[in-house]
């Protein structure tokens, strides 16, 4: 009886591969109709709409065919539809499974990456419409024909991340920043600052994606020395540091120059080197409510407490 | 482990330790800060025998000290500042060395009432560590020792003036420059042995005040 089922189960998938077949064929008809015209005497647009109106309805026939088939065909697996790429296989443990965790994984991943594809898209309108008084020039104009695309996560070929780093490496004595490709493509940058602390960014392409940051005398490892990046720190100051410096990497963000943006976010990451010696340039204390001024204003580097910035 | 500063805190005549302490306790805990547990740092002296240590004909001092922020180690501290950390067992062969053998006198001897030790409350505010802390000769009060620890960093240079206006609102001027024995070393990673040498400091101040009266308990 299993046998009689699966042959009408293959029956029908074969139909409906038949029916989209048909139902492709019939779309495309309309369209090459459309783009090379109709054969038909000069002048006589009715029989022309005809033609359109009928190879629509075939068209409209078609899809009605296959809706109707489509409901009587099961999934032979419970994955959803969307997840019918390699990603989707990441999710066949049924233990997993069961907690749905990975389908929800695959959707944020997903919606964010579309969130930064229309963040990209809007800074690029908003940057060409800026209200501004002056007016740019033929030279400004051209440079924004040159602007590159979105990049999202995908390193434009004419930046070297390495090189890029080794700048930023080189140009501050007291902050040595190293990159490392734990999994081939992912990039990490470690960064020490002086004696005052370590940290960590993940990057994907030049997009900064995540920054830790903990105390010189900590480690990014486990207790048994495997690598661990997303431990927090021991210590409160740096914790909300942390927490602050992640809101620092939206103000830097800038979709069409990337690579600047990286740049000028490890220069402003340099200021926190006077973390525990600058005192609030607002209240001129050290202390507020046990920390020191833990944020550096991100125009003028300024220290402030968290409780000084309004 | 973080930056440690230890300053003595004045005791106002008219005024018993005890009183002095409770206020700084009170003080500590209007702050904002939590009870975690007591501490103790304690100190012995032993003098060479200066028959048996042929090398050195002058008579020499090693003090012992314990710090109960680090439980397994034991630390050496030589007249001239050397200082050695080590396991607890080192305690045995200091013992080996005080023992006196047929008929012969030891190498090391205890001195006498030089015990001293400096125990007390300690409490925890954001990343710091505040101990207060009386210190005993010979199980006589002497003063109060205040501790300040700022555990996210380890430059002393970098973070004084942060632990400067948190001890001035406790022991006032005196807590005005780091503390001397410190000096030497500003711009180096501060580690545990920085701290014993702290406390043997105020230790040997303590014991050189011992022939003054001790004030009133
Ligand atoms: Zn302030």
């Amino acid at each position: 009886m299993a046998d009689n089922r699966l042959d009408t189960q293959i029956e029908k998938l074969t139909q409906a591969i038949k029916l989209t077949q048909k139902l492709r064929a019939s779309v495309t008809k309309v369209f090459t109709d459309l783009s090379d015209g109709f054969q038909a005497p000069k002048g006589d647009e009715k029989a022309l709409l005809n033609k359109l109106q009928k190879s629509l309805t075939a068209v409209n026939d078609n899809l009605g065919d296959l809706e109707k088939l489509a409901p009587n065909i099961h999934s032979t697996t419970n994955i959803p539809p969307l997840l019918l790429n390699s990603v989707g296989l990441l999710g066949l443990d049924p233990a997993t499974d069961k907690s749905g965790i990975t389908t929800q994984l695959h959707h944020t991943h997903k919606w964010t990456n579309k969130v930064h594809k229309l963040g990209d898209y809007t800074a690029q309108f908003l940057g060409t419409n800026q209200l501004k008084r002056t007016n740019q020039g033929p030279a400004g104009q051209a440079k924004r024909l040159r602007r590159p695309e979105p990049t999202i996560h995908r390193i434009p070929e004419n930046i070297n991340i390495q090189q890029l780093v080794a700048s930023v490496d080189r140009a501050y004595a007291d902050m040595s920043v190293s990159l490392i490709r734990p999994m081939g493509n992912s990039t990490v940058l470690q960064i020490t600052l002086a004696k005052t602390l370590k940290a960590v960014i993940v990057l994907r392409g030049l997009l900064i994606e995540y920054v830790s940051i903990k105390a010189y005398s900590e480690d990014f490892l486990t207790d048994d020395g495997r690598p661990d990046i997303w431990s927090k720190s021991k210590y409160q100051v740096f914790n909300k540091v942390t927490d602050l410096v992640t809101a620092g990497t939206i103000h830097f963000y800038h979709p069409q120059l990337p690579d600047a943006s990286l740049k000028s976010f490890l220069i402003w990451l340099n200021n926190y080197k006077t973390l525990f010696s600058a005192p609030c340039s607002k209240c001129g204390k050290y202390l507020q409510g046990f920390l020191p001024p833990i944020w550096r204003d991100t125009r003028s580097s300024q220290p402030l407490h968290d409780g000084c910035r309004q | 482990m973080g930056v440690v500063c230890v300053f003595a805190c004045p005791v106002p005549e008219g005024k018993s330790g005890q009183q002095v302490v409770d206020g700084l306790q009170k003080q500590v805990e209007m702050m904002g800060a939590t009870k975690s547990g007591n501490f103790l740092v304690d100190c012995e002296t032993y003098q060479s025998n200066p028959q048996n240590v042929t090398q050195t004909p002058q008579q020499c001092v090693v003090n012992i000290l314990h710090n109960s922020e680090h439980p397994a180690s034991c630390f050496s501290v030589t007249e001239s500042g050397q200082i050695l950390v080590s396991d607890l067992l080192f305690e045995d062969l200091m013992s080996k060395l005080t023992m006196a053998k047929a008929g012969r006198e030891s190498f090391y001897s205890q001195r006498k009432g030089f015990k001293i030790e400096s125990r007390g409350q300690r409490y925890e505010v954001g990343d710091f560590i505040i101990k207060i802390g009386s210190v005993s000769l010979a199980s006589n009060f002497r003063g109060i020792l205040i501790e300040v620890e700022y555990c996210p960093c380890v430059i002393l240079n970098e973070c004084w003036n942060m632990m400067k206006e948190l001890l001035q609102s406790m022991v006032g001027n005196s807590a005005e420059t780091p503390p001397p024995v410190l000096k030497h070393k500003p711009d180096t990673v501060y580690t545990p042995s920085d701290t014993i040498l702290q406390y043997l400091d105020h230790f040997n101040n303590f014991r050189k005040a011992v022939s003054a009266p001790p004030p009133s308990r």
